[in-house]
């Protein structure tokens, strides 16, 4: 669906992307994470054509980004970080607008509506919606010409718990359905709930790619947390989940009934970032 | 699929949906309609034709640059210009979709303008056919402001000196202004004002004034060319 080789792109002297690769399987949803500054949304302009590559090369849907992207964009829906609704026309308009452009059905905008909770707002003005509602019309616009695949750049930045759950489950809907999916995020939970696959990019480069599991298990620090029925209550140890000595006294605590839970202590992706680039995600 | 069609069509019903509370723009309809209202009721000595020249010229150049670079710039400010580029709409159709209404909403004020003259439609051919294609230029020419400036607080400083280069260096150069005269031949707008000249003044037909309307349609022509080149240069930034 996506694949991207040696990608490098420069705003004058300043490096923004340092030469990645990555692929994006048909069904996936694929996260880019990283802290702002990183390269994202430079490599989703890119790879929606808005700007072009200084070498490399970024293939959507089997064809070239930039010079087949007349072709590529009928079939890809983007959400933008940034609301950019027109203000002044009403939800329903703004949708309209959209659908004629794309020359779909104008039938289909209150189904939409119905299904992200909007029909009461329809005939608002976008300038009185809150974000969350901005973000859930962005995310039908984006839906309208039913593409292949959405670009969705930092899809819940901002909103509140609840309005991030609406987006979520839609988005997890959209996927089961078989849309692929590229979502940049620095919010790891977003991305841990979402995500199939995930790629850490800092500073332009991709510095760890995979599945959620394959990066928690890889940079796991083989201890586990027990907490036991000690003399004075419940008691909590750390322990190397390697070696005869630990293998002993969980045999034990077993036998004796002590045991109360047991944490394999992976880490978080937040604490992979940390680890593998020395500084938090922001 | 959307016919190139549909979505010129798309974009002037939202235009149109647009401009009811847009009334920065609004408003800028109103002041030639006034302005010659005042000249032709205040200042009744003055030249046949010329209450009506300045009000169309006001409206060609101010109204019809003006209206269009903020438009734009909002787009642009407002990172709603990026959905367009990236929707299936190709330039031309972002143009001429965004253009139309300005376009048509110049040509009905150009008409109330004919009736508050008192001019009643004498010369018409004329001045229709010169108001069509300057306004085609005018609106080509504050696209191009639009796409320049970075916000819509910034077209006034890319765009009045444009403005006013095409709005008053014409009327000074009717005047007989000479650096002004000179300055004007190269400018579209003078050829516009000098066709009103000469059907009033001189009673001159559209027929005598083929060069005038050769210049324009050209003045045209380059002005599209040079704003697909900015268009183009500005989408890859």
């Amino acid at each position: 669906m996506i694949e991207v080789r040696h990608l490098k792109k420069s705003y004058g002297n300043k490096e923004a992307l340092k030469g990645i690769d990555f692929r994006v399987e048909a069904g996936e949803v694929f996260g880019l994470l990283g802290p702002n500054g990183a390269g994202k949304t430079t490599t989703i302009k890119i790879l929606t054509g808005q700007i072009q590559p200084s070498s490399g090369e970024a293939r959507v849907l089997g064809k070239d980004a930039m010079k087949q992207k007349e072709e590529i964009k009928l079939h890809m829906g983007i959400v933008p970080e940034k609301a950019n609704l027109y203000e002044r026309l009403t939800v329903r308009q703004n949708l309209e607008l959209f659908c004629r452009l794309y020359g779909c059905d104008l039938g289909q905008v209150d189904s939409y509506l119905e299904k992200v909770h909007l029909m009461n707002e329809k005939n608002s003005p976008v300038k009185k919606l809150s974000k969350g509602m901005k973000q859930r019309v962005l995310l039908i616009r984006s839906m309208l010409h039913q593409p292949k695949l959405l670009f969705l750049d930092e899809p819940t930045s901002g909103l509140d718990p609840a309005s991030a759950e609406q987006i979520h489950k839609l988005l997890l809907e959209l996927n089961q359905k078989g849309m692929t999916i590229l979502l940049t995020s620095h919010n790891m939970e977003e991305v841990e709930k979402l995500c199939d696959r995930v790629a850490f990019l800092d500073e332009g480069t991709i510095k760890a790619m995979g599945t959620i599991e394959e990066l928690k298990l890889k940079y796991a620090s083989r201890k586990m947390r027990v907490w036991i029925e000690g003399e004075n209550g419940i008691e909590e140890k750390l322990m190397d989940m390697d070696g005869r000595e630990s293998a002993a006294c969980m045999e034990e605590w077993i036998r004796q009934g002590k045991l109360r839970s047991i944490h394999s202590c992976e880490p978080t992706l937040a604490d992979i970032f940390v680890k593998i680039t020395g500084r938090e995600i922001v | 699929m959307s016919s190139s069609l549909g979505r010129i069509k798309a974009l002037l019903i939202k235009e149109l949906q647009d401009i009811r509370t847009n009334f920065n723009v609004l408003v800028m309809y109103v002041i030639p309609i006034f302005m010659t209202a005042l000249y032709k009721s205040f200042i009744p000595q003055m030249p046949e034709g010329f209450a009506l020249g300045f009000g169309v010229l006001f409206l060609v150049v101010m109204v019809g640059m003006y209206v269009p670079s903020m438009i734009i710039a909002e787009e642009k400010e407002k990172k709603t210009l990026e959905v367009l580029i990236l929707s299936p709409a190709k330039p031309v159709e972002v143009f001429i979709g965004k253009g139309l209404l300005t376009f048509l909403s110049m040509m009905a004020a150009f008409i109330v303008l004919l009736v508050i003259s008192g001019n009643y439609f004498k010369h018409f051919d004329v001045l229709l056919s010169a108001t069509v294609i300057t306004s085609m230029f005018s609106i080509l020419v504050g696209m191009m402001v639009g796409l320049l400036a970075q916000n819509q607080m910034s077209t006034g400083i890319v765009g009045l000196p444009l403005y006013l280069l095409f709005m008053m260096v014409p009327l000074f150069g009717a005047m007989n202004v000479g650096v002004m005269k000179a300055i004007g031949r190269v400018l579209p707008t003078y050829y516009y004002f000098d066709m009103i000249r000469l059907a009033f003044d001189e009673g001159k037909g559209i027929f005598d004034m083929i060069a005038h309307l050769g210049i324009l349609v050209f003045s045209v022509g380059i002005a599209f060319l040079i704003l697909l080149l900015i268009y183009k240069k500005k989408r890859l930034e």
